[in-house]
């Protein structure tokens, strides 16, 4: 008996040595990767029965749920950068990280109490949008902190696909829930808010507050040096070349919205577009991040943008069969797989270690910037030429912007080993 | 980490699987509605029998039954049909609704007999259902939910889908046809297509609501080719006449979401509003070729297509109102 227990015991840290010394991920970035994945689980739940409940049990108005989602989208917009330096000022990433955490289980105990009115709901939409504002630069810098800086891109692979597994998830707890209780929202909404608090407590209880790189203690980084890090000499190149970047990549929204115009197959194989992307997604996201620690994250990331010129091929033929659009959605898996978390791994590695949190919450709300820039050009475009037209012209754009990107983020990345 | 931490954790997953698996029983065992056996009453007697489906006042999400009124007098209820949004025409109708399990919406195609030919899940709520007079095609509209993995790139979006009516088969959607606008291809990433209404003559032509930017443009349907023309402006959920000689449609107000309703003349394209001086979110069925039909909500009422008389209530706590021919056998 004896014998039994001590062999299960030597065992057991054994295994978890071997398995984590093959990926190498610091246990700080799995545990990371757990509170995002069940956050996901618990927010996908809402966000998946939302339009339901909001039209079916509350009798809203389609137009209701369009105003409340667009709440939903821009509440998060400029949180991220203030949230970012206060974390990197008060050298509290945890902390913060954990307000933005709380502020969304807290959002999902109000769905149970308090979601039974159009603007109870839309309130508590927004205060978990912002919640989602204020965790994301800090939690990204706790990742980062806690990874040696030749295996960032491993660690944000390894974050991002566990994350996209909770998105995953959500929807299909949800669906569970109400074919086994039809109709029965309140029960979507206790079993989201279980899951958030889960995720909650696995931040307090597991995630390490000072990890290997953090920063000795000295005077707190000022606003001043944070709002300068965008002239920074290795860091204002990787911000240019992610804002080209991103203005000059499309939508996946739209690129769906274009494929549904291009293809001719049964609409119910719609919503099969996106999971079979976020397959693709999480099951790229961890090799390519330890392909990008291998050869550097600056090639993979090129590699990554131009998988979109497939994605932007198959929009431009004139029909689709089913293999090319596999090819569509794997592409645009793995474009968002090797470019998102290895961009932020760069940054990672580029940024000073005081002003972590700071610079990923410039680098988000600059990416996001140039995202919203992207969709209004490319929507106007589609009006004025034409669908394919306007692809033709984004794939010339991002033509450019790979070429002009490309000897920054190599200098960007030279910096960073060489500082 | 240190061990604390783990045994705290695996408590409380251990605790949140029981409370959340016990809430989930619970709620499974406990009452859990899609449809309403509630009826309707009728009104004013008219001389034209009328399909409705009934509503609940008290929870108007709620699928309801469908019934015939006739004479004043609520004559049949159709066996193993509840839904949101029904339409009938020459032996073969479309019922939307909530689904059994509560968690989507489905479509039901089905003959004079009530009987099923085929059933189709609906990306999203139902909106708009007709059925072309010759019973050839029918046309779906839903509102499509935001799907969470993506962000939508408008508001709302609408997908209108075309039907065989025959075996219920899906003959594509809206979004798929071709458009021109004063002969020129016509296209934006903002399309939405709602409220289709079929030619009393030829089925294959049909009118509907094409939405982009601020414009709610009318345009002319081919359904062989595939093919839709923008006729003019200012014209949403446009419904044919039994004659095909005017349009009924919402005209809207301002900026908000509220309508008139108009009635068209399809010769001059020129229109004017009717009686009726609350907002009506519906796609109008026409009584006779002088008479509209059309429901707030919760009750039918009709009105005088030229613009004199006023509103009467011809069936209280019903909606989706649709003429039958007499002797019609729904």
């Amino acid at each position: 008996m004896y014998q039994v227990e001590a062999s299960k015991a030597l065992l057991k840290p054994r295994l978890w040595a071997r398995q984590s010394s093959r990926l190498r991920v610091p246990r700080n970035v799995i545990m990371l990767g757990a509170v995002s994945l069940l956050t996901d689980v618990s927010s996908e739940m809402v966000a998946t029965v939302l339009p339901m409940y909001l039209i079916f049990s509350l009798g809203a108005s389609p137009l209701v749920f369009g105003a409340i989602d667009g709440t939903y989208r821009g509440a998060a917009a400029l949180v991220q950068v203030v949230s970012g330096f206060t974390s990197d000022r008060w050298r509290r990433h945890k902390e913060v990280a954990g307000i933005g955490y709380g502020l969304s289980a807290l959002g999902k105990v109000a769905m149970v109490t308090a979601g039974n009115t159009i603007g109870g709901v839309g309130a508590i939409v927004a205060v978990d949008r912002v919640g989602k504002g204020i965790r994301t630069a800090p939690r990204d810098a706790l990742i980062s902190l806690s990874s040696a800086k030749d295996k960032l891109a491993t660690s944000f692979g390894v974050h991002r696909a566990m994350d996209s597994v909770g998105a995953m998830l959500g929807p299909l707890v949800a669906f569970g829930i109400l074919f086994l209780a039809p109709a029965r929202f309140d029960a979507v909404f206790v079993v989201s808010t279980l899951f958030a608090v889960l995720g909650l407590a696995v931040l307090i209880l597991n995630v390490e507050a000072r990890p290997q790189r953090a920063p000795s203690e000295g005077a707190p980084p000022r606003l001043r040096a944070a709002l300068s890090l965008v002239k920074e000499r290795s860091f204002a190149p990787l911000l240019i070349a992610a804002a080209g970047l991103s203005v000059a990549s499309v939508s996946d929204a739209l690129i769906y919205v274009g494929l549904q115009r291009t293809i001719d197959f049964d609409p119910a194989v719609f919503p099969l577009l996106y999971v079979m992307t976020a397959i693709s997604f999480m099951a790229l996201a961890i090799p390519v991040g330890q392909l990008a620690d291998r050869v550097g994250k600056v090639p993979v990331l090129l590699a990554g943008q131009a998988l979109l010129f497939l994605v932007y091929g198959v929009l431009l033929m004139s029909s689709v069969g089913y293999l090319a659009l596999a090819v569509c959605l794997v592409a645009l898996g793995g474009y968002f797989a090797a470019t998102e978390g290895v961009m932020t791994a760069l940054a990672g590695a580029v940024l000073p270690e005081e002003l972590q949190a700071s610079g990923i919450g410039i680098l988000i709300t600059v990416v996001s910037l140039g995202r919203l820039v992207s969709s209004l050009a490319f929507g106007a475009l589609w009006f004025a030429i034409g669908l394919q037209s306007a692809v033709l012209i984004f794939a010339a754009c991002l033509a450019l912007a790979l070429a002009l990107s490309a000897p920054l983020l190599f200098r960007a990345q030279r910096l960073a080993v060489d500082g | 980490m240190d061990s604390r931490g783990g045994k705290i954790t695996v408590a409380l997953v251990v605790a949140c699987v029981l409370l959340g698996g016990g809430y989930v029983v619970y709620a499974a065992l406990g009452p859990s509605q899609t449809t309403t056996d509630a009826s309707p009453t009728a009104g004013e007697a008219s001389g034209v029998p009328v399909m409705v489906r009934a509503v609940d006042p008290a929870k108007p999400t709620l699928n309801g039954r469908v019934f015939v009124v006739e004479d004043g007098k609520v004559v049949r209820r159709l066996p193993d049909l509840a839904c949101e949004r029904v339409y009938y025409a020459a032996g073969r109708g479309i019922c939307m609704g909530v689904a059994a399990s509560g968690v989507d919406y489905d479509a039901t195609v089905f003959d004079s007999e009530s009987r099923k030919l085929n059933e189709i899940t609906l990306l999203g709520l139902p909106s708009r259902a007709r059925v072309s007079a010759d019973g050839r095609y029918g046309a779906m509209t839903v509102f499509v939910n935001g799907d969470s993995y993506l962000s939508s790139p408008t508001a709302f979006s609408t997908r209108t889908t075309l039907l065989e009516m025959k075996n219920g088969e899906q003959l594509g959607q809206l979004e798929q046809f071709t458009v021109t606008k004063d002969g020129e291809p016509f296209d934006a990433v903002d399309f939405n297509f709602w409220g289709v209404t079929f030619s009393p003559t030829d089925s294959n032509t049909f009118y509907a609501t094409l939405a982009t930017g601020d414009h709610h443009y009318l345009v002319e349907g081919d359904i062989e080719a595939r093919s839709l023309r923008v006729l003019r402006d200012g014209v949403e959920c446009p419904s044919l006449s039994p004659d095909g000689r005017q349009i009924a449609f919402k005209s809207r107000i301002g900026e908000e979401n509220r309508w008139h309703v108009h009635v068209l003349d399809v010769a001059t394209l020129k229109d004017q509003p009717v009686a009726e001086q609350r907002s009506v979110d519906d796609q109008v069925e026409w009584l006779d070729d002088q008479t509209l039909v059309y429901s707030d909500g919760t009750n039918v009422y009709t009105v005088p297509a030229d613009g004199s008389g006023e509103e009467q209530l011809l069936i209280k706590d019903a909606t989706s109102p649709v003429r039958l021919e007499a002797g019609s056998g729904a």
